[in-house]
């Protein structure tokens, strides 16, 4: 890609991340909004969290693998069922990353 | 900001939001590592991935763009998918828009640009707690400006080091655990899981897409699933 298009895309991520962040904190009083806005709203972190969530667990490669051979779906569960237990964000991402090296080491 | 006038309480508050922070940075720490190999890998030059890091300040927006621009996609589309993996900022500034009014439009942009997920949780957590909340904006910038640090130094180290850590430690799924930890405390009703399971779903049928569109189209598809579940549950 050439240069200054690069840095027109990175300015323009710049932009686009500030006006989704400054939305309602600079611009816009929420209660203004209609209430379907606000209703769709809440279900914005957990569907594009899953959306992020669930290829990076099943399809690390491209193609669904509920295998033995992708240990990441059974690291995932590990991570989510620790989540569950305790709410502590660091316990869970290195109970996933250990199930993780665990698996891998197994599998070798 | 003087030191010397800054109350005991706004002192108070700032030193707990760092201390509060840390022990997400160990997620944030392999997670910038890695948003700066990816932007090296993609073909930017150390100072562009650190310079997209600075802009945008956003893990997965910086991946996102990463992969788009490695695979030459056209700029609309790349801004298209920053765009909607920050869709989640609008919930995030709608939630602390009334806790930030009666600041000054100078502390409303920088809290703004600070803003990510672990922010978010962390701030609007202690909006919640009791006591008076006339200097909590100093514990969202606790939080924020530490967060940020080393969220940058990272990056910086990544763009720098490139691809000198052996793939077989696999630490591009810190990742994918940073946003499952946030994903899990997320989905707490059944309209919830609907939205959580059906985004999943739609994100792994819809992966043949190009440019990522996938995670648009799944996005999408979770929220209205989402809303009709909450409909139906309401009549």
């Amino acid at each position: 890609m050439n240069d200054s298009l690069v840095w027109l895309v990175i300015v323009g991520s710049g932009v686009v991340t500030f006006l989704t962040r400054a939305s309602f904190i600079l611009f816009a009083d929420p209660h203004k909004f209609p209430h379907g806005f606000r209703v769709a709203l809440a279900f914005v972190p957990p569907a594009v969290l899953a959306a992020i969530v669930i290829p990076g667990l099943v399809s690390p490669a491209g193609g669904i693998d509920f295998s033995l051979a992708n240990p990441r779906w059974i690291a995932g569960l590990v991570a989510i069922g620790v989540a569950m237990r305790v709410r502590n964000a660091l316990a869970s991402i290195l109970a996933g990353m250990a199930a993780l090296w665990i698996l891998q080491a197994l599998a070798r | 900001m003087n030191r010397s006038r800054l109350h005991p309480d706004a002192r108070r508050e700032f030193l707990d939001g760092c201390r509060d922070i840390a022990p997400v940075l160990v997620g944030t720490v392999p997670f910038g590592f890695v948003a700066g190999v990816a932007a090296v890998g993609a073909g930017m030059s150390p100072l562009q991935g650190i310079a997209l890091s600075l802009f945008a300040f956003s893990g997965i927006a910086q991946l996102v763009v990463a992969q788009l621009v490695a695979v030459q996609s056209p700029i609309l589309v790349t801004l298209l998918a920053a765009f909607v993996v920050s869709l989640r900022f609008l919930m995030y500034s709608a939630a602390l828009s009334p806790h930030l009014a009666h600041l000054t439009v100078r502390w409303r942009v920088l809290l703004t640009y600070l803003m990510t997920d672990q922010v978010f949780g962390m701030g609007v957590k202690r909006y919640g707690d009791p006591g008076d909340r006339g200097h909590r904006h100093w514990h969202l910038f606790g939080i924020g400006i530490t967060l940020w640090a080393f969220w940058q130094a990272s990056v910086v180290a990544g763009a720098i080091l490139g691809a000198q850590v052996p793939a077989a430690w696999s630490l591009d799924f810190v990742v994918t655990l940073s946003f499952l930890v946030l994903l899990v405390p997320a989905v707490r009703t059944r309209a919830d899981i609907a939205a959580a399971v059906v985004a999943g779903a739609a994100a792994l049928l819809a992966a043949g897409l190009p440019y990522r569109l996938s995670l648009v189209v799944a996005s999408l598809a979770g929220i209205a699933a989402g809303v009709a579940v909450e409909w139906r549950h309401r009549r």
